[in-house]
């Protein structure tokens, strides 16, 4: 016979269960168990809300994948996966996160380019940090879920934002007349963007004036 | 276990990602698809349990190298592991991934060590760590911020193994059974685990509102 707290333990964890069930099929209400101890339901629901998953910068995603990729194909040759670990005297030690040498690149093909069917998929609970700009199906199924994100993946996509929004804003006159005649007094001290782009596109195709 | 002649003995407990792994194992370049899987899991396990996202790079870093390095030798130690737990509920096989729950058990030593090496370094609180978003309007924000700090300090006052049996069924919602497996602990004990993880963030939670 069960003694109670394995009972009331059982119970717990059916409800858990039923509560991670709902998530996937991405109901917003749980299941209903009036035999539950009040305590718990209020601890899961605040659990359930307040622990999201988190992902990293998919800068740092894509730096560890090519770090893979170059492991693999070590694998396949029969060496030691990290051979950067090793250090040989009298060798340069490589600078972890670095860029690949023509040499290893080959063996990222596969990785880089995988199949429909092998893709994995997106989890209903794991949060993007580009859903901070673009919104996903996801953010739109549960769209009160808070947002985590890696915090280099925050300051590179602001500075990556700022720097479209400078190319946007050369790019496009101002609209208005004010706009306009501001941008030509400007332009007249010879410090506008359209001097300076020219002066670069001139100076690449050797022209001189 | 994989492609073993014992499988009509035991209960078919592989697996989900059975097809995943055995082609990472022909193709260590196929890899690839298990580590763009479980990358948030693990992710998210290494930052909750060290509160740093550096350190939480680090720690899932080493988790997946060690993972594709210890690959050829997966079949051993699953088959180590598997010896040493009763038998899964055909239903619950289905929804077991043998590989994560070992992948998972590499990274509850990466963060174990990584913990240790860092003991003298102060822990920063979760909120600190994390940049938090919400979609929606400011009060939307402003109150899932406040649900998450609330359900944040709980869990970091829970005890280390209730801590992560909270983790994995919260965050990476795995089953018991999985749970079990990644902590080395009976189903049975996980289960009372959590139970009580449950009581003790709602005495925390009730205290914080009084």
């Amino acid at each position: 016979m069960l003694g109670n707290r394995t009972r009331d333990a059982r119970r717990t964890e059916r409800y858990l269960d039923g509560l991670m069930a709902a998530d996937e099929r991405r109901a917003s209400d749980g299941p209903v168990d009036t035999d539950l101890d009040p305590a718990i339901y209020v601890a899961a629901q605040a659990l359930r809300s307040g622990l999201v998953r988190v992902h990293p910068s998919f800068r740092f995603e894509e730096s560890l994948s090519a770090r893979l990729a170059a492991g693999a194909l070590r694998l396949r040759s029969g060496l030691p996966v990290d051979a950067e670990a090793v250090i040989v005297p009298g060798t340069v030690a490589s600078f972890r996160g670095r860029s690949f040498t023509p040499a290893e690149e080959p063996a990222a093909a596969p990785v880089s380019e995988p199949a429909a069917s092998t893709t994995p998929p997106v989890h209903s609970r794991t949060i993007w940090p580009a859903a901070a700009f673009r919104r996903f199906p996801d953010m739109t199924a549960r769209p009160s879920r808070p947002l985590i994100v890696g915090g280099v993946g925050v300051a590179s996509a602001a500075i990556s934002i700022g720097a479209v929004y400078v190319a946007w804003r050369h790019s496009h006159p101002a609209a208005s007349r004010m706009g306009r005649a501001a941008r030509t007094a400007h332009g007249r001290t010879g410090h506008s963007g359209h001097g300076r782009r020219s002066g670069v596109i001139n100076g690449i195709l050797g022209v001189v004036s | 276990m994989f492609g073993s002649s014992e499988e009509g003995a035991r209960p078919a407990r592989l697996d989900r990602d059975r097809g995943l792994v055995e082609a990472a194992r022909r193709d260590p370049s196929r890899f690839d698809t298990l580590y763009r899987k479980y990358l948030a899991q693990v992710y998210s396990y290494a930052f909750y349990e060290l509160r740093d996202h550096h350190a939480a790079e680090d720690a899932t870093e080493r988790v997946f190298m060690q993972a594709l390095a210890g690959l050829p030798r997966f079949e051993e130690r699953v088959d180590e592991f598997i010896a040493s737990r009763a038998p899964l509920s055909a239903a619950d096989s289905a929804e077991f991934s043998t590989f994560r729950v070992w992948l998972f058990r590499i990274a509850r030593n990466v963060v174990a060590n990584e913990r240790r090496r860092d003991r003298r370094r102060p822990v920063s609180s979760l909120e600190a760590a994390a940049e938090i978003s919400a979609p929606g309007d400011v009060v939307e924000a402003a109150a899932a911020r406040e649900a998450m700090s609330a359900a944040w300090q709980a869990v970091a006052r829970l005890p280390e193994d209730r801590r992560r049996a909270i983790i994995l069924r919260f965050v990476d919602e795995m089953s018991t059974a999985e749970i079990a497996a990644v902590l080395d602990r009976s189903e049975g004990a996980v289960r009372v685990l959590l139970h009580r993880a449950l009581r003790s963030v709602a005495d925390d939670l009730r205290g914080g509102l009084s």
